[in-house]
């Protein structure tokens, strides 16, 4: 008896307390791409690190650990320079220091960071800049430096800097190689702001570099966006005529019963069944056919014969086609039959009623469909891996060139950089904050489109309310 | 009184007969909801159907303009002519038919679309019309269904924003403006509140010189007030039909009796 | 299709049946006490009690008090069930037995009233002997008419209407003997005139009374026999056969 009255007490809470929680992971979720997703495009400080055995470095604060094999505490330094040779290992970008080695951490205002192609990030002192034989140094020359920077690629002079290493030799390094420079020491809020904005900028609109693990996501961007908007053209007609055969059509006995069932249960399929479904259907069986019949020119490169965009696009229809079905079918039974006879009893054909009458009344299921649809297909990678995505892709599936729209082409993708520059990167730390970065800009492609649609929608119905 | 097979109590041959029923028998899916129904719908009248629930009443309506055509499990014996003609003819244009013989649902059911494209739906099913011959055809129509005062500043809102009442005689409207000769309502008025179901009862009594009305009711005072005769049924059988005079002083039969005096039967 | 006397006390609503028992209760209350009143006037002025002949008048104010208490539930029932066919028939013919029931009690009360004249003249009174065969006749009638209503009798109903003629005529051969009487003797002028009057007032009770049993007939029947002939009223007795 107590026991019961307790629990008629406690179950409100108990459901409180498990949406709390929901909410708080969902929030900490949000949190954590956001902060280090945008975090990592803030221009750090600088340290000029000086260690107890002499030797000094310049670096960016990445984070602190505890020391793998005594007591105490190790920091993570950010130091570039891959070319510099005087680095203990060369190539590392990242150097682990045991905090009670460190004998003096500074923040010199002249330190500069040089963003370049190839070798990554330069950290370090900017000696001279060298142009058509004139010679500045110092604060001339990062003066110099930053209205080169500021001119478009092109215009830029054809000049030669001096670049120091804290720990190392002088070097030449041409201008042309560099895209971009900062002085994070010396930056004020506003323009630490800025370059910020830039850096975000840069993300969007600038391919990959470094193997992935640098530079930008633009290709990955557009091929999300063409490969979901191509699917969406295949996977609407298809859906929306599969759902007015199974609710205003057909009849409604054991087998369209069978049908339904069917279809709501395809959507449960693991997507990677689409993925090697596809692969073996479409890309081995469609594409190699195709590929004898229309481009055995170039065979025995394949054409149509390997992954591509339209493989992609048509195996993700597959997958999304149960959630396009379901949800559209859903919306058209809402409609009352009341509206249905409404029509007929006017005179109007079976065809007329559907085109009049329904299907205005369904168009928000429909675009409730899409949104499911394509929620499903931006998040998706696993059929994708088998079907055309790449790595990286030389280029886009749209461009100038005729037919404009190449289906054949592979293309990026964003879930799959994500999964990409995670994994296959050959520096791990210098992925995290990318993997961050591409994970928040997946969520947000996702959320655009889905309040995209939403805000459709709600026009619509506010529209057939008022108008 | 048992409830075995009855001649029905029919007092009067009409005059002139618009609908003609004759043996009408239909099923849903092998049950039976009308059983040989034979009776005659007079031209220009209000005849109004009355019922208990499931009677088959409204069943008998949908047979009228064969909406159950767009039900496969509906098998049909029978005949029914309208104006002399077999509307189960294999001449027959549906469409037409059901634009001769409108009809009226319990529910309003006006579509998602402005007042104005509402009554036009029909005119632009047959789309013979230029625009201004139309809009005459539309405000006719909704003067007849004495809402015209009420949304002429107005037609191009939504019709989902007028109240029950108008979106019924919005309904009527519609079904006007394809110029209908007779007009089936299906318990027109049972979602309405009262001053608006005399609106709707006004309407009809105004519509009658006009074309011929066929009412289903649960409503019998309505059936009283309305209607120029009133046919009983019961079981999906004619069990009495007579002027409305006759069946709510002095019904022939007990059942009728029991019913429209709300007896146990 | 005829109705029998269980009809009003089934309906759906036990609220409704109630009130509909009422009022067939109510009008035979209402008939009872009419006939009570009827009997008394005539046996105030065969026997010359003129205590008696003055109760009967008084007490016709209980007769109006019953229609007036008939009439509201009628009317209450007419706005507030919307009573059709034989429910609505019930109602009517009440309203309109009423109407009658109190009109007889009018007459009675006006036999009363003569009755104490003729007593406070102290003359010998002549025709008391028409007067109580007609009124035998009429009092009969009237019983067979409440008693047809109680019972939704059709046939004991169009027998009533059928004896009203007879009384008719019984009422015209009265009347001859008396205006013989008034020829024959100018002196009992005023006292004949009287009887006149009581015999006039028993002929209009015949007719109430045979109105009362078209009522029952449109009742029970729904037809309405109140201008019809000698021959459809036996058809309608053959049809009840």
């Amino acid at each position: 008896m107590n026991r019961k009255a307790a629990w008629h007490g406690l179950w409100p809470w108990l459901c409180a307390a498990s949406v709390a929680l929901s909410l708080l992971l969902l929030g900490l979720l949000l949190t954590l791409l956001l902060t280090r997703g945008l975090g990592h495009f803030w221009p750090a400080p600088l340290e000029a690190v000086t260690l107890t055995s002499g030797e000094t470095f310049a670096g960016e604060v990445i984070r602190e650990a505890e020391l793998p094999d005594r007591s105490g505490q190790e920091r993570l330094y950010f130091i570039g320079n891959r070319d510099n040779s005087a680095q203990d290992s060369h190539g590392t970008r990242f150097r682990w220091v045991s905090l009670d080695t460190i004998l003096k951490r500074e923040a010199p205002a002249q330190l500069v960071r040089l963003s370049r192609s190839p070798w990554g990030d330069f950290i370090g002192q900017l000696e001279a800049f060298e142009h058509s034989g004139q010679r500045l140094e110092d604060n001339a020359a990062w003066q110099a430096l930053s209205q080169a920077l500021a001119q478009p690629k092109n215009a830029r002079p054809n000049a030669r800097l001096t670049l120091r290493p804290l720990n190392g030799e002088a070097f030449i390094q041409p201008l042309a190689e560099v895209y971009r420079a900062s002085r994070p020491n010396a930056m004020s809020w506003l323009s630490k702001v800025r370059y910020w904005a830039d850096g975000v900028g840069r993300f969007l609109s600038q391919g990959p570099r470094a193997a992935n693990t640098g530079g930008g996501v633009w290709p990955a961007i557009f091929g999300t966006v063409v490969m979901v908007i191509v699917m969406s053209v295949i996977v609407m007609p298809f859906g929306v005529l599969a759902a007015i055969y199974l609710n205003e059509i057909a009849q409604q006995h054991r087998f369209t019963r069978l049908v339904r069932i069917g279809v709501r249960n395809l959507a449960g399929v693991p997507s990677i069944v689409y993925g090697v479904f596809g692969l073996g259907a479409f890309v081995y069986g469609i594409g190699a056919t195709v590929d004898e019949w229309f481009f055995s020119a170039s065979l025995p490169s394949p054409t149509f014969g390997t992954g591509g965009l339209l493989w992609a696009s048509l195996t993700l229809s597959l997958l999304t086609l149960p959630v396009v079905i379901v949800a559209t079918e859903e919306g058209l039974a809402r409609i009352p039959d009341a509206q249905r006879e409404g029509a007929v009893a006017l005179g109007a054909t079976r065809l007329e009623t559907l085109t009049r009458v329904v299907l205005p009344m369904a168009a928000p299921a429909m675009l409730t469909a899409l949104i499911l649809a394509v929620a499903r297909a931006a998040g998706e990678v696993a059929p994708l891996m088998l079907v055309g995505v790449a790595k990286l892709a030389p280029q886009v599936p749209v461009d100038a060139t005729f037919p404009y729209l190449h289906l054949e082409r592979k293309f990026m993708h964003l879930g799959y950089h994500l999964f990409d520059t995670a994994f296959h990167g050959d520096s791990v730390q210098a992925a995290i904050p990318l993997v961050y970065a591409t994970a928040l800009l997946l969520v947000l492609i996702v959320l655009v489109l889905n309040l995209t649609a939403i805000f459709l929608r709600h026009y619509l119905r506010r529209k057939r309310a008022t108008t | 009184m048992t409830n075995a097979v009855t001649t029905p109590a029919v007092r009067f041959a009409p005059e002139h007969t618009s609908l003609c029923i004759e043996g009408l028998s239909l099923a849903y899916a092998g049950k039976p909801a009308l059983d040989e129904l034979t009776l005659d719908i007079p031209r220009h009248r209000i005849t109004a159907f009355i019922g208990p629930s499931g009677c088959g009443k409204s069943t008998l309506l949908r047979a009228l303009n064969r909406l159950h055509d767009l039900n496969p499990d509906v098998t049909r014996q029978g005949r029914i002519a309208f104006e002399g003609e077999d509307i189960h003819a294999a001449h027959t244009d549906v469409a037409e038919l059901r634009r001769r013989i409108g009809m009226v649902f319990q529910a309003p059911n006006p579509f998602p679309m402005s007042i104005y494209e509402n009554v036009a739906f029909g005119l632009r099913l047959q789309n013979r019309l230029k625009k201004r011959q139309r809009d005459d055809v539309i405000e006719w129509a909704l003067r007849s269904a004495a809402l015209w005062d009420e949304v002429k500043d107005r037609l191009h809102t939504s019709a989902w924003q007028l109240s029950g009442g108008q979106q019924q005689r919005l309904v009527i409207a519609r079904t006007l403006a394809v110029k209908p000769d007779i007009l089936l309502l299906d318990e027109p008025a049972s979602a309405l509140d009262p001053i608006s179901t005399l609106k709707i009862e006004e309407l009809m009594g105004d519509l009658k010189h006009q074309l011929t009305l066929v009412l289903v009711t649960h409503n019998m005072q309505q059936a009283a007030r309305v209607s120029d005769y009133t046919a009983f049924v019961d079981h999906g059988r004619l069990i009495e039909y007579g002027t409305t005079d006759d069946i709510f002083t002095n019904p022939r039969l007990r059942r009728t009796e029991n019913y429209i005096t709300g007896r146990m039967n | 299709m005829d109705i029998t006397r269980d009809v009003h006390s089934q309906h759906i609503s036990r609220q409704f049946n109630q009130e509909l028992e009422a009022l067939k209760t109510h009008l035979m209350a209402m008939g009872g006490l009419v006939e009570k009143q009827l009997k008394e006037a005539i046996i105030a002025l065969v026997e010359g009690d003129s205590k008696l002949a003055a109760y009967v008048r008084d007490n016709d104010e209980e007769v109006n008090a019953l229609q007036l208490q008939l009439d509201n539930e009628c009317t209450r029932i007419l706005a507030r069930r919307q009573p059709a066919a034989s429910d609505l028939r019930l109602v009517l013919a009440v309203i309109r037995a009423t109407s009658d029931l109190e009109r007889i009690g009018d007459e009675a009360s006006k036999i009363a009233r003569n009755a104490i004249t003729l007593n406070e003249s102290n003359q010998a009174v002549r025709g008391l002997i028409e007067v109580r065969h007609i009124s035998d006749h009429v009092r009969h009638m009237l019983r067979d008419a409440l008693t047809a209503f109680a019972r939704f009798d059709t046939q004991l109903a169009v027998s009533v209407v059928l004896e009203d003629e007879l009384v008719d005529s019984e009422y015209s051969s009265a009347m001859r003997s008396l205006v013989t009487f008034m020829v024959e003797d100018a002196r009992s002028l005023s006292s004949v005139l009287n009887v006149m009057w009581i015999l006039r007032a028993l002929e209009r009770v015949g007719d109430h009374a045979d109105n009362l049993a078209e009522h029952v007939v449109y009742l029970v029947k729904g037809m309405d026999i109140r201008h019809s002939d000698n021959d459809q009223l036996e058809q309608i007795n053959d049809a009840n056969r």
